[in-house]
């Protein structure tokens, strides 16, 4: 083995020993980015996560039938799968990315945020589990816009 | 601008239920235009306990002016939470809360 090849070897042992690091803590802001300027609710799951094919089941999606005021609109997702990756979509706003968590190991999925929504739209969460991607959908019938508007 | 987080957190059964207040405006693309302000926002929050990350999102500008968060992880009583966040300018707070 020659000098050269040696150095070669320690680099990619350095980087592959460097991934599991960085997989607890992923800017997918920075890594995706494209993604979160899609318009398109397929597009944008398939940006963040590789794959727009997703199965309605074992997630929880909780949001109000009517929002009155956009401006603040709860949501909550539960789920009991071990999940990797949670993220959140809506169809009412100039782009469809809201949210998108990354699950430690053992964490709890049990999220509550609030967000805008411009008008009546509907809501999509998506979770990651052993590869496969399960959702849930649910329309918001938005009175007032949030968004200034 | 940019506030203190408020953070409650409680225990029960080994689960922490978190609760938390960040100050921020939360500016969208439409709103800045219209108070003629830079468009800003959170994008990016984590939660760690003892170092370890216990919750970590990637947020949007879609999300209310002072978002609240409320998330679930396995924990116990006198837990030290800290919560940082970093908004699109560049701007970042750190905050600090205990389980009760």
């Amino acid at each position: 083995m020659n000098r050269r090849n040696f150095i070669g070897i320690g680099l990619t042992v350095a980087a592959s020993a460097a991934i599991p690091v960085n997989l607890s803590a992923v800017d997918f802001r920075k890594t995706k980015e494209k993604a979160w300027m899609e318009k398109d609710v397929s597009k944008a799951i398939k940006g963040l996560h590789g794959s727009s094919s997703t199965t309605e089941a074992k997630v929880k999606l909780k949001a109000p039938d009517i929002a009155e005021n956009g401006a603040i609109v709860p949501i909550t997702i539960t789920s009991d799968l071990s999940a990797t990756t949670v993220s959140l979509y809506q169809d009412s706003n100039p782009e469809a990315a809201v949210a998108i968590w990354t699950v430690p190991a053992g964490g709890v999925v049990d999220y509550s945020i609030r967000i805008k929504m411009q008008k009546t739209g509907t809501v999509t969460a998506v979770v990651q589990s052993d590869g496969k991607l399960y959702s849930a959908k649910k329309l918001v019938k938005v009175t007032k816009g949030g968004c200034g508007g | 601008m940019a506030g203190k987080t408020r953070i409650k957190a409680k225990e029960k059964d080994g689960i922490v239920t978190v609760m938390a207040l960040a100050k921020h405006p939360m500016y969208s693309g439409v709103e800045a235009k219209k108070l003629k302000v830079k468009q800003n926002y959170i994008t990016y929050l984590t939660a760690k306990v003892d170092g370890k990350i216990v919750y970590e999102v990637n947020s949007s500008q879609f999300f209310s002016k002072d978002p609240f968060l409320k998330f679930k992880y396995k924990g116990k009583k006198g837990d030290k939470i800290t919560i940082s966040w970093v908004d699109l300018l560049g701007g970042t707070n750190t905050s600090e809360g205990k389980v009760k």
